[in-house]
Order: structure tokens, then sequence, then C-alpha cells
């Protein structure tokens, strides 16, 4: 087996800040390599870093061996679509927003395979029928679906011949059954040459085989077979991660819920943008119950929470509040993008204050809540821009159990947070609310996610 | 809020200016009408610190006054057009369709003509009145404000912020000041910086045109015009007009800060 | 589509009530008794009496009803009947058809000069960044604090009256378009190519113009098939914007350079307060504005189609 891609001791810094540390592997032919780790470790420059596509303003030290040569930036850039090519992390983005999906592809062999007009025509259409997008080779990439665009991409990507691929979480915001056909297409394509991929998802390590190697905030800590490591991690950060993914979270302690009845959906249908999203959805919320939303993206998983809540109208059916001793105000939302669903004009603290002061609330209940969501007492003083994702949710958690809500939804609430980080907030979520005897509806993209939290499990389709 | 560097610099030369306008016109001893004929055309001297006109007006009295009646016209239709185009622009989307559907009229027919059209039309009914340019270019400016405003109004009403407090029980004048007010102030403050710039470059243009603000009053506009006659004689004289305009122009457009 | 047509005909027609209610309302306003005035500046001061004046009166419907007055003024406004000129006594409509002419020719001329100004800097400007970079951007600031009438001025006081390459002002030969278009190109120049350099350096940075190149295209390939057009988006979306700075930077070039044009022909009817040049010059500003402005929605539709898709 020859070695594809030999790095050695590559690492980036801006100014003297180190934003990746020294990092050295083999990518050998037909055996794919792992990089495990969560976002923001610097990983995401790596990629970039091996294909020469760093930003100006960022260092590169450490040697790029491809294909047995050391090379430099502009030899490595000489190998662009024709040896080595790097799939974009987020293909609607990467993808000319102006163009249709098909030329797209066949500029690529009309303009560096050197094809003549009718035989770049064939190639392209065998291509698009090959994934499945003979269909949609007319459409803007932005008539094309996360999973569509995708392929798109990595068609047009490796159409001049490169079969050294670079994914940098090639999957990010798909939904699960379109991911496996992302790692499936990828290995294909890989065929003959090699495959890196850059990924926080453990499943995608599991499926991908080959080797893997697990960073932890820009530095090493486990590397070996995947198989092996991920079956028994030797390191705590592997086995922490391992354990943060919803399949291998303890089985839910199932508590038996109460008969008071909070909420009863009758046979509710949801129209947006005049196409019917779901039609006769029959559903009773009890206090304390923690209902599971699941589905693909577009299903009206989001939009369903929001007609509960009365934000969005419904297209038929019937709903009922039957907390009559309820106020509006403890019918509440946590948002999927922590960040957005606060005003960052102001710190924390003063969003507190304004809470306290509408509706005369108790100050001295938000010490032990601040404890009890494990919020550092300094956080208070900054804005919500300046603090995690996982601090603002658990933060927005807070905010709404000040008000003793009786009903929550909560829109995939962690779906922006890395896995450890969201495992903490989705428990501690089920926990108070389950304390406090609030109804929860969890919407979220992950069957096991839902499956090891909920009492009630509606799916859509 | 900060001001940048450059900010600052375009806040300093348009106070300089000020000064320079409101000490001209109480402390210079000469009015702007009073001639004296045996100093025609002078250069700068102890008398006349910035010279006279062909008239033998005081140049340093009439460039205060003109300068004076600039920032007037300028800050009166900045705060003129910019509370009314923010308020129309957040009640349009906050009122509903009908409200909204009529202001996007009104606003169709202003934007239908070149905005010195209006003003010059205005100019046409009553020549020379200081307050007719005041309410044309006003009529003229809020319309930008007013588009501006909408739009981001029109994505904090949808956000998941306002959504909340919403749900939470503030009221009103609570999502205004936390969520819309902080989220407008930036690009209104920029609009207000062009539009001063563009209010006093409007009167200007009129008087250039002869349309304007009438004679004997001075306007800096009015006086390019009379003063061009003369640029070879007294070219000292026909700058100061011009440099003015500009000075004003581009502090107005660093005070600014961002690109309109 | 049919949204975009039925909001610019919607303009069209405001702009022609619009301008005709404001001329109304000027020609009532008028101080004296309107048909002696009126009467004066056709027929000369020495031939006016009072049955010049009634026949003044009659044809301008000076003794109607206000109401029946206006009513007959937008009438006749909608059968082009724009009348004749107080001060020379032609048809205004001939002067405005030949006043808008030498507008075209300025506004083409200084377009053009515009745009082969502003794209290429701006698309240098956007390429190589600093130095060259905060020099343009240094110098567009710079001509964009001075009035389009300042730069005329200027350009007259140094090109015309001190090296004397060029006429003052008049029209007719090449040589008196050279001042008037440079001024007006230079003024829209200034504000244009920031836009192109704005909008290139996004394109630049885009993931999908990086996405092209890993592709395996070229640079010159990636700019041709992925950069012109995104770059060109903004472009010519500000263009219709610019519009505005356009009519009036010819409003005030024409007077300037005495420009036989529509700008001209305005300023000058208001200040001799002859109306119905005021009403038929106002009138082709307005109309050949939201024309134009149509224009530019159709090319903005054609370079990106993807609005009227979805």
């Amino acid at each position: 087996m020859r070695d594809m891609l030999k790095v050695t001791n590559l690492a980036v810094y801006v100014d003297d800040v180190c934003l990746l540390e020294p990092i050295s592997f083999r990518l050998r032919e037909g055996e794919p390599l792992t990089i495990l780790g969560q976002t923001g470790s610097g990983k995401s420059l790596l990629a970039q870093a091996i294909m020469g596509l760093l930003p100006d303003e960022l260092r590169l030290v450490g040697q790029v061996e491809v294909l047995g040569n050391v090379l430099s930036l502009a030899e490595r850039r000489a190998l662009w679509g024709r040896e080595m090519v790097m799939l974009p992390q987020e293909p609607w983005h990467a993808l000319d927003p102006l163009m249709k999906g098909h030329d797209q592809v066949k500029e690529v062999y009309q303009l560096v395979q050197g094809d003549d007009k009718a035989s770049a025509e064939h190639k392209t259409r065998l291509d698009l029928a090959h994934v499945g997008l003979t269909e949609n080779g007319h459409k803007r990439p932005g008539q094309l679906s996360g999973g569509m665009a995708q392929r798109l991409a990595i068609t047009a990507a490796t159409a001049a011949g490169a079969n050294l691929i670079l994914a940098d979480e090639p999957t990010k915001g798909l939904d699960v059954t379109r991911r496996d056909d992302i790692v499936r297409l990828l290995q294909a394509r890989a065929e003959g040459g090699s495959l890196l991929t850059i990924t926080h998802d453990v499943a995608i390590a599991h499926q991908l085989a080959g080797r893997l190697m697990v960073i932890k905030g820009g530095a090493l800590v486990e590397e070996g077979d995947a198989q092996q490591i991920l079956n028994q991690p030797k390191d705590d950060y592997t086995k922490a991660l391992i354990a943060a993914e919803p399949k291998q979270w303890p089985k839910p302690r199932l508590a038996e819920v109460g008969n008071t009845l909070v909420l009863e959906a009758d046979k509710l249908a949801i129209e947006r943008g005049g196409r019917t999203l779901f039609k006769d959805i029959s559903f009773s919320v009890h206090q304390d119950e923690v209902v599971g939303v699941v589905g693909d993206s577009g299903c009206g998983k989001s939009s369903l929470g929001d007609a509960l809540l009365g934000l969005l109208p419904l297209q038929q059916g019937h709903l009922n509040r039957l907390s009559s001793a309820s106020k509006p105000y403890q019918w509440l939302k946590l948002y999927q993008d922590p960040p957005s669903a606060f005003t960052s004009s102001v710190s924390l603290q003063q969003l507190l204050d304004d809470l306290v002061q509408l509706h005369h609330l108790d100050q001295s209940r938000i010490a032990p809540l601040m404890a009890r969501l494990s919020l550092p007492e300094g956080i208070l003083e900054r804005n919500c821009l300046s603090v995690s994702g996982g601090e603002l949710q658990r933060f927005a958690i807070l905010r709404a159990l000040l008000l003793d809500p009786v009903f929550l939804f909560a829109d995939e609430p962690t779906s922006r947070l890395d896995p450890i980080t969201a495992q903490e907030v989705t428990q501690l979520l089920v926990e108070l609310a389950r304390e406090t005897g609030c109804a929860v509806l969890l919407v979220s993209h992950d069957p096991d996610l839902v499956s090891k939290t909920c009492d009630q499990v509606i799916r859509l389709s | 809020m900060t001001l940048r560097a450059s900010q600052w610099a375009g806040l300093s030369l348009l106070i300089g200016l000020m000064l320079f306008s409101v000490l001209g016109i109480t402390l210079s001893p000469y009015s702007i009408s009073q001639q004296d004929l045996n100093a025609i055309l002078v250069p700068p001297n102890a008398d006349h610190w910035l010279g006279t006109d062909h008239f033998g007006r005081s140049m340093l009295s009439r460039m205060a006054h003109a300068i004076g009646l600039s920032f007037a016209l300028g800050i009166l239709c900045v705060v003129t057009s910019a509370l009314l185009g923010t308020a129309l622009g957040v009640t349009a989307v906050w009122a509903g369709k009908r409200v909204d559907q009529a202001l996007a009229i009104l606003v169709n027919i202003l934007l239908a003509l070149p905005g010195l059209v209006i003003v010059l039309l205005f100019a046409a009914i009553a020549p020379g009145s200081f307050w007719v340019l005041y309410i044309a270019i006003s009529l003229v400016q809020w319309v930008e404000y007013f588009r501006v405003t909408r739009a981001i109004t029109q994505g904090v009403i949808q956000s998941p912020a306002r959504q909340s407090s919403n749900m939470m029980g503030f009221g009103t004048w609570y999502q205004f000041k936390r969520h819309i007010w902080p989220a407008i102030a930036p690009s209104v403050f920029t609009l207000a910086a062009f539009g001063g710039a563009n209010a006093i470059l409007t009167m200007a243009s009129l008087g250039f045109v002869y349309v304007g603000i009438q004679p004997p009053l001075a306007e800096l506009g009015l006086m390019t015009v009379e003063l061009f006659p003369f640029y070879s004689e007294a070219p000292w004289l026909l700058a100061q007009p011009l440099v003015v305009i500009a000075l004003m122009v581009f502090g107005f457009h660093l005070l600014a800060g961002k690109r309109a | 589509m049919k949204a975009l047509l039925l909001k610019r005909l919607l303009q069209l027609i405001t702009v022609v009530w619009g301008v005709g209610t404001l001329t109304f309302v000027l020609m009532r306003s008028l101080p004296g008794d309107m048909a002696y005035r009126i009467a004066a500046s056709r027929y000369g001061q020495d031939n006016v009496n009072s049955d010049a004046a009634a026949l003044v009166r009659e044809e301008l419907g000076l003794n109607q009803h206000p109401l029946e007055a206006y009513w007959h003024w937008l009438t006749d406004l909608l059968q082009f009947n724009l009348g004749n000129s107080m001060v020379s006594g032609l048809p205004v409509i001939e002067s405005v058809q030949h006043m808008l002419g030498h507008s075209m020719l300025l506004a083409f001329a200084g377009l053009m000069v515009s745009i082969l100004i502003a794209i290429p800097l701006g698309l240098l400007s956007a390429w190589r960044g600093n130095p060259l970079d905060s020099v343009l951007m240094g110098l567009s600031s710079a001509i964009r604090a001075m009035p389009v009438f300042v730069i005329g001025v200027l350009f007259v006081l140094l090109f015309a009256l001190h090296l004397g390459w060029f006429p003052v002002a008049g029209y007719g030969t090449f040589a008196h378009l050279v001042l008037p278009a440079v001024t007006l190109a230079l003024s829209l120049a200034a504000v244009s190519n920031r836009v192109v350099r704005d909008s290139a350096k996004q394109t630049f940075r885009a993931a999908f113009y990086q996405f092209s190149k890993v592709k395996g295209l070229s640079t010159w390939q990636t700019f041709q098939r992925h950069g012109v057009r995104n770059i060109a988006v903004p472009v010519v979306a500000f263009f219709g914007i610019q519009l505005v700075s356009m009519i009036e930077g010819i409003v005030m070039i024409e007077s300037l350079f005495s420009w036989p044009g529509i700008g001209h022909g305005l300023a000058h009817a208001i200040f001799a307060r002859d109306i119905p040049v005021i009403q038929g010059a106002a009138l082709a500003m307005g109309v050949v504005f939201v024309l134009l402005n149509t224009l530019v929605d159709l090319l903005c539709l054609w370079i990106d189609p993807r609005g009227v898709e979805q």
C-alpha cells in the first residue's frame, strides 16, 4: 500500500497563537482515516492546510507529502481536482448559486479534462444518473435539498479524477438517512485512492472504519484501528465522546406519567407555503411527560410545536389546552440556535432583572437554579454573544423555569451543541422538567436521542 | 455607542465648522448685506479676515451665515425625516398588512421621481423659501429611513429573541426598546449622517442653479455662482464656499463611518 | 415579474398625476393677474391688452372653478397636450423632445465612462488588496465628498479656463461633451467602484469560488465561469439606485455647462416660472426615470433569475 498523503508536524498559527497543534499522520491507499474531535478544536483548519487553502493571515508550518513527494503550496494547487480534492462543509455555499447543477459538473469535464461538448454532456448525464440527480440537474443549488447538494458537490469535485479526498464534516446538517448515503458515496469515490474525513460524529467514524485519530483541543489523544478504538476506548475523552452519542445513552427511567392532561390535539393539519406538511395527527400530553417528535427535515416537526404554542395557525383539527389555571407566559419555547433567542443589546443579568420585574418573581430562586444548571456566577455580566452555546441554552432553561412553565416546546435544543454538551443539556432539561411538573415537547432529527429521553414519540413523515 | 477614530475626526470637523459659524455670526461687526464700496474684492486682511466680495461685503460674516443656514437645514431635515421614517417603518411592520400596503403605495409615489426633481418642483412654488426647502427635502429623505427600518424590523419581528420576549409576556414598548431599537439604531445613525450631507448638498445645488435661497442672503451654492465670475481676480473668494461644502459633506461622510 | 411590471406601471401613472398636480398648484399660486403676466411674457409687454389677457384666460381655463380647471388640466396631460412655453411660445412637446435628446447623449456618455472607470478599478482593488485598495478607496472618498457641481467648477477652472483644452460651455462638438461627461462619470464612478469592489471581494472570498478552483478550474476560468455573473448581481442592482444620482447630476451639470438638456431646461423654467415647460420637463424626467428603473429590474432578473423561479 502506497502512502497517498503524509503529514509531518503540521501546525497552524495566527501571529503566535497556535490554532492547530502539530499533527502527523499518513494516509494509505485504500485505508480511510478519520479524525474525530469536537467542533472548534482547530481541526477544520487541517484540510485547508493540506490543500493549501488557508487564509493569508494564517501561518502554516510542517511538511505535506502527496504521493511520495514533498510539495510546496503551488505544487499542491496544481493537483487540485485531478489528484486531490477537498469537499465542502456546506454544499449550498460551495456551489455557484446562479449556475445550474448540471453545468457545474459539466464544466469540469470541459475545462479540466478537455473533453468536447458532446462527451462532457454525456459524462455529466451518467454521473448525475449515478447519484440519482437526473431529475434535478437543471436546478440551481438553492432549489436542492442538503443531501442533493452534497451529492452534486461530491460529483463535481471528483469529476476531474481526484481520488484523494479530504472531507471536512461532510454530513453536517443532514438527516441520519441521508448521512449514510453520503458516506457510501464518498467511499465509492475514493476507490483506488483514499479518504481523509474530519468529523465530530462517532457514527461516521464507525461506518468508515479504517484508521481513527481522536483529537481534543487540537492535540492527539488516541490513534489506531477505528473498530478497536470505538469498541475499547482507552482515553477518557474518547470514552466521553462515545458515551455522548444518543445511541449509547443510558436507558431512561420511565417515570410514571401523571394523569393530569395538559394538552389534547385532535386531527391536526398544518400547511406552510401552500403545502400541507402533515394531517390527522392526534395525541395528548400529560403533566411532567416528555413527548418526542421525530422526522426528516422539512416534515413539519418545528411547525407542530409552534402550532401548539399558537405561533402558527392550524389548517385543520382542534387543539385543547386543558391546564386552565396557567397563564399565557407559562407556555414557552426553547430555540435551536441559542444566540438568536436573546437580544445581545444588554447583559444576561439585565434580561433576568427585566423578567423578575415584569412578573414580580422571587429573586432568591435564581441562585439555586443557577447552581443546579451549573451556570458560573460571572456569566450574568456578559451578553449572549460572549458565552458558549451550551451555557446559553442552560441560561434559556433557567429563564423559562423561573416562570414555572406548564408546557415547554424544545425545538432541537442541542443540535448546534457539541455531543458532550448536548448530552448534558438534554439530560438537565428532562430532569428539571420532571421535577417541576412541566410537560416538554422535544423535537429532534435524531431518533436515538428521542427514544432515550421521551415517554411518548410522535413520528412525522 | 463608541465612535471610531475617523468618526471622531468627522465629528470634530463638523463641530469646528459650527463653532466658526456661531462665533462669526455673533462676533463679526459686519452684517451679511453691509456693503463697503471702498473695499471690493479685497484679499484677507486685518479688517476682513476672509476678504470681501464684489459688493464689498464681509466674506467672514457671509460664510458664517451660510454655514449656519446649511447646518440648520441639515439638522432640521435629519431630525424630521429620521423620526418620521423610523416611526412609520416600525409601524408598517407592526400595524399589519393594511397599513403596510398603504405606506408602500405612498413610498412608491415618492420614489417615482428623483429627489432633486421633487425638491425643484417645490422650490418653484415658493422661490427662496427656507421652509419649503425644509419640507421638500424631509419629504424626500424620510423614505430611506422608512425602507431600511422596515426591512430590519421585519427581521427582528420574526426573530426567536423577539418571539421569546413576547411569549414571556413583555409588552410592545419593551420589545421595541430591547429588540427593535438596538437592531435599527446603527443604520438610522448612518442614514442620518448621510442625510445631513445630502440635505446640505441639495440646498447648495438649488442655490447653484439659482432657484434656492435668494440674494442677498448668503448660501453656499448661491455664493459659488455669484463669485464664479471673479475666479481669476479673486480665486480665494470662490475657493471659500467650494472648500466649505466639501468639508461639510466630508465631515458627515466620516461621521457615518460606514458606507450607505 | 408581473408584480414588478405592475408596480412600475403604477409609478408611471403616479408620476404623471403627481407632476400634473404639482404644476397645477404652481399655476394657481402665481401672484398677480396670471392672465396678464402670461400674456405679457408671451406677446411682449407692449402688446398686452385685455383682449390678449382674456384669450389667455380662456385658453388656460383660469376663469373656471378650480376643480373643473384641475380636471381639464389632467385630461390635457393625458392627451400629451402640454401647451406652449410662456416664454418662447413654442410647443412644449417639441422642446422637451429636443432637450431629452441632448440629455440622453450626456447621460449615456457619462455612464459609459463611469463604467469604464469603476469596473476595472473596483476589480483591481478587490484583487490586489492593500495598499492599492486603500489609495483608491481614499481617492473615491475624497471625490464623493465633493458635490457634482464642485467637481464641474474645478474642471472648468482647470481644463477650460486655465489650460484652454476644452470649451467652457455650450454644445455641438465632441469637445463640448468631454467635460460634462467626465464630470458626471467621475461623480458616479466614485461610488460605483466601491460597489464593484465590495461585490468582487465577497465573490472572491465565497466558498463556491474557492470550490471551483478545488474542482480543478484555473483562476481565470473560475473568474469567467463563477466570478463575472455573481459579481454583476449587486452591481447591476446598484445601477438602479444610481439612476437617482445620475439624473440629479445631470440637472447640475447641464446648468453649469449650459448643456441644452432637460435638467438645464427644468432649472431655467423654474427660474423663469415657465409652468408648461416645468411640467413638460419634470414629466419627461419622471417617465424616463421609471422606464430606466424598469429596464434595470429586468436586467437584474435576467442575471439572477432565482427570485422568479422559486
